[in-house]
């Protein structure tokens, strides 16, 4: 369809249009992208196992590598940026966000008064002895 | 070899899915038999089955939506016909075949019914109301749809191979889990919701895409019909939600086949998450499909009023605002769980607050229609009844977002009532609005107005006998899913309910006489000009049925309403610019990627729910090797030369033409 090109004019591209780049610009773009998400993995098992900073830190620290790790594949191989012709993208990123904030945190809410309310029966038990 | 297949799955002793399954087989084959003998099969296949093109794709999901009805409507008579003679006695049908009814009744008017229905009108109309040529990703379209009717294949095989599950239609664990549902009921259910939960996922995606991305010159955002509006967060809503469904599902289903522990009673499993993670998804998904309906109205009223939609930007922020609501809602389903006064109260009132932008939408309806020249034609009597029908449920459904008042409501036949009166009411009316409304556009020729309005009425009526006596059977304390009961109080409201039943299937009758007559009588009822209604959007720019490719010229939008702007602009002549010459047009090719793919997941959604390992590999491998050789292909358009698009849209601008010098001449 590619008369339909021209139709918007001005802004987004088409689906599966592929912007103007050079394949190495391309392919240094996912190379950097693979070292960091690498790097980041393998920072994560490290600080899991090690004893080398403040114990309680850790999990706090694992759910930054983590949030990283995400930033990094939606820059470097989901092609986030800032552009103009990346409202919808941005957009759909915000959405998102905003439906797994909800569900999340609702869940997470949810259930952690209803297991005050009604513990489960494992709790029960603890409760007991 | 065969898993835990052998003949007891057939279930000989029970003679009513035995004989249903027998006629339906029949029927099937004679349909096959007459299609290969009268040498329709190459036709089928390369018009219809390996089409790719939005419109077939669009008629099918219909085609399979309609079927389902009947199939599920016949589940809901016999639901209603139980409950009225099972006062003090069995009934005639036994427990666990009544509770295998209203599981299947639920879950196919929800998934292939409802959902079907609302993406087919999407499929068909969304891509000729922006004005371009296709959806964005035609072939995943044709496979979303395969996928689809591969679920609906593998719920209705459950009829005579194997049972159905008993759990109702969400399959709540415990008892669901395997240790309370040992058979492949439940496995049935969870498979065919998976697979076509793929389905629905990539129709979703598909229009979401086409909306953002594919919109004809000068198409902006707040240009476009109020449909496409409907169908962006409609389909959105099924982007995000969709994937919590199958990852509950997927757990689940863990839980059964591997041992896992997610919603089992024991070894900290947590049942409570289910019901969580499934309303979850559970809410949004009755917005995913009566936010279409909403659209469907938006365009109906608008044109039988002859006005443009009041309120139109009003419209697009209560459209947006109930898609990001529809998230903060989904606990007014288990109010009755006991997470407490605090979180019981917030999601109350969140439920209230959503009542608020589906006011907005029912006002700007009524201030269209005030002052407007309103022709009650069947899709406009759809609309009316849907209004008053949707404010009494909308009223019901305030009223148990109350949580005291939802105590004493929960799991009541008022709540029945209350989720038919808005899902019949809204999505149902809207449905049928939709179709009677654009079927023309479709098919080329309009409905018979008579047998029309006599469905709306009767299925209007039949509504309103079958439901109101629900809701007094709930305040009488009657809870839902009783295969039998002994309180004579509830008895009158039963029989009541089951001759609305038969009000109701009149005109379920009424609607296929409609469907005979006109075609009997299509050439009467010819559209030829591809406006039959005065429409004011770009659908109704082209001819009726529409070329393969849409639109010869991408129209040019240059305000709300898009063609009855060119129409009062006097522009109906400038779709005859022979001058600026017409161009070739590429278009996808047809591609049998779909049915093959949904062959193959069929025959892997047998084999899992029948644990048949060596089938289940064979499947899988063949649905991924169908989708390497479609990623693979060389050739994927082909080119309608620029004179064969002009020599079809001449015929289009002749009829036309012709219309406009005779109403000159009268």
């Amino acid at each position: 369809m590619s008369d339909q090109t021209h139709i918007p004019a001005g802004h987004d591209l088409a689906p599966g249009e592929e912007e103007q780049h050079s394949v190495g610009e391309r392919i240094l773009g996912y190379v950097v992208g693979l070292v960091l998400a690498l790097l980041l993995t393998a920072t994560s098992f490290f600080i899991a196992g090690t004893d080398l900073v403040w114990q309680p830190s850790i999990p706090v620290a694992l759910i930054v590598l983590a949030i990283a790790q995400m930033g990094v594949h939606l820059v470097f191989f989901l092609h986030i940026t800032t552009g103009p012709d990346n409202t919808n993208n941005v957009l759909a990123l915000a959405f998102g966000l905003l439906v797994v904030f909800l569900v999340v945190g609702g869940t997470v809410w949810i259930m952690s008064h209803l297991n005050g309310n009604m513990p489960p029966m494992d709790q029960i038990m603890r409760m007991r002895t | 070899m065969l898993g835990k297949l052998d003949w007891s799955a057939i279930p000989f002793d029970q003679p009513i899915p035995l004989v249903a399954g027998a006629v339906v087989l029949v029927a099937i084959l004679g349909v096959l038999f007459w299609v290969v003998v009268k040498g329709h099969l190459p036709y089928l296949w390369d018009e219809w089955i390996t089409s790719v093109d939005h419109k077939r794709i669009g008629v099918m999901y219909i085609l399979l939506a309609s079927v389902m009805l009947l199939r599920g409507g016949s589940d809901a008579i016999m639901m209603r016909i139980q409950q009225a003679v099972a006062y003090q006695s069995q009934g005639y049908l036994p427990p666990e075949h009544y509770n295998q009814i209203f599981s299947a009744h639920g879950t196919i008017m929800i998934f292939f019914v409802a959902m079907p229905f609302v993406i087919g009108l999407m499929n068909l109309v969304v891509p000729l109301q922006l004005g371009v040529r296709d959806v964005a990703f035609p072939t995943l379209n044709s496979v979303g749809f395969w996928l689809t009717a591969t679920g609906a294949l593998l719920v209705n095989i459950s009829l005579v191979v194997g049972e159905f599950a008993r759990t109702g239609w969400l399959a709540f664990p415990p008892l669901s889990g395997l240790s309370y549902s040992p058979g492949v009921g439940v496995d049935y259910y969870a498979w065919s919701l998976q697979i076509s939960g793929v389905g629905t996922l990539v129709a979703g995606i598909n229009l979401v895409t086409t909306v953002l991305k594919l919109r004809t010159k000068g198409m902006n955002y707040l240009r476009m019909p109020m449909f496409c509006w409907t169908t962006l967060a409609s389909n959105l809503l099924i982007v995000a939600a969709f994937p919590i469904l199958t990852a509950t599902l997927a757990m689940l289903l863990l839980d059964r086949y591997l041992g896992f522990h997610f919603f089992t009673n024991e070894a900290g499993g947590n049942v409570m998450m289910f019901m969580n993670l499934i309303w979850a998804w559970g809410h949004p998904e009755v917005y995913i499909l009566v936010l279409p309906a909403f659209g469907i109205f938006s365009e109906v009223v608008s044109t039988f009023s002859g006005k443009a939609l009041f309120g139109y930007r009003s419209m697009v922020l209560a459209t947006m605002a109930i898609c990001v609501v529809s998230f903060m809602v989904w606990l007014h389903h288990f109010f009755t769980m006991g997470a407490g006064p605090d979180v019981n109260a917030i999601f109350g009132i969140a439920s209230m607050i959503i009542a608020i932008p589906t006011g907005v939408k029912i006002y700007n309806w009524l201030f269209t229609m005030y002052g407007g020249r309103i022709r009650f034609a069947t899709p406009m009597l759809w609309s009316v009844g849907f209004m008053v029908t949707f404010i009494i449920g909308g009223l019901t459904g305030v009223l148990v977002a109350v949580p005291p008042a939802d105590f004493m409501l929960h799991n009541s036949m008022f709540l029945v009532a209350h989720f038919h009166n808005v899902i019949i009411g809204g999505v149902l009316f809207g449905a049928f609005a939709g179709f009677e409304y654009w079927f023309p556009k479709a098919f080329g020729f309009r409905l018979d107005e008579r047998w029309g309005k006599a469905a709306f009425w009767f299925t209007f009526t039949g509504f309103y006998v079958t439901f109101m006596p629900l809701y007094i059977a709930g305040m009488l304390g009657m809870t839902r899913r009783l295969q039998h009961y002994d309180v004579a109080a509830w008895r009158p409201w039963m029989i009541v309910a089951a001759f609305g039943m038969a009000v109701l299937s009149i005109g379920v009758i009424c609607q296929i006489m409609q469907l005979v007559v006109s075609i009997r009588n299509r050439e009467a009822l010819r559209d030829r000009t591809g406006d039959p209604w005065d429409g004011r959007s770009l659908e109704w720019a082209t001819s009726s049925p529409p070329p393969v490719f849409n639109f010869a010229f991408h129209p040019d939008v240059r305000g709300e309403d898009a063609y009855w702007d060119m129409k009062t602009r006097a522009q109906q002549q400038s779709f005859d610019h022979d001058v600026p010459g017409y161009q070739d047009i590429e278009m996808p090719r047809n591609s049998p990627t779909g049915f093959i793919c949904a062959f193959f997941a069929s025959i892997m959604g047998f084999a899992l729910i029948w644990h048949i390992w060596w089938m289940v590999i064979l499947g899988g491998i063949g649905a991924f090797a169908t989708f390497v050789v479609f990623a693979w292909r060389d050739h994927d358009e082909y080119v309608i030369p620029a004179e064969e698009v002009a020599r079809i849209d001449r015929i289009n601008l002749e009829e036309r033409r012709s219309l406009v010098s005779m109403a000159g001449a009268v």
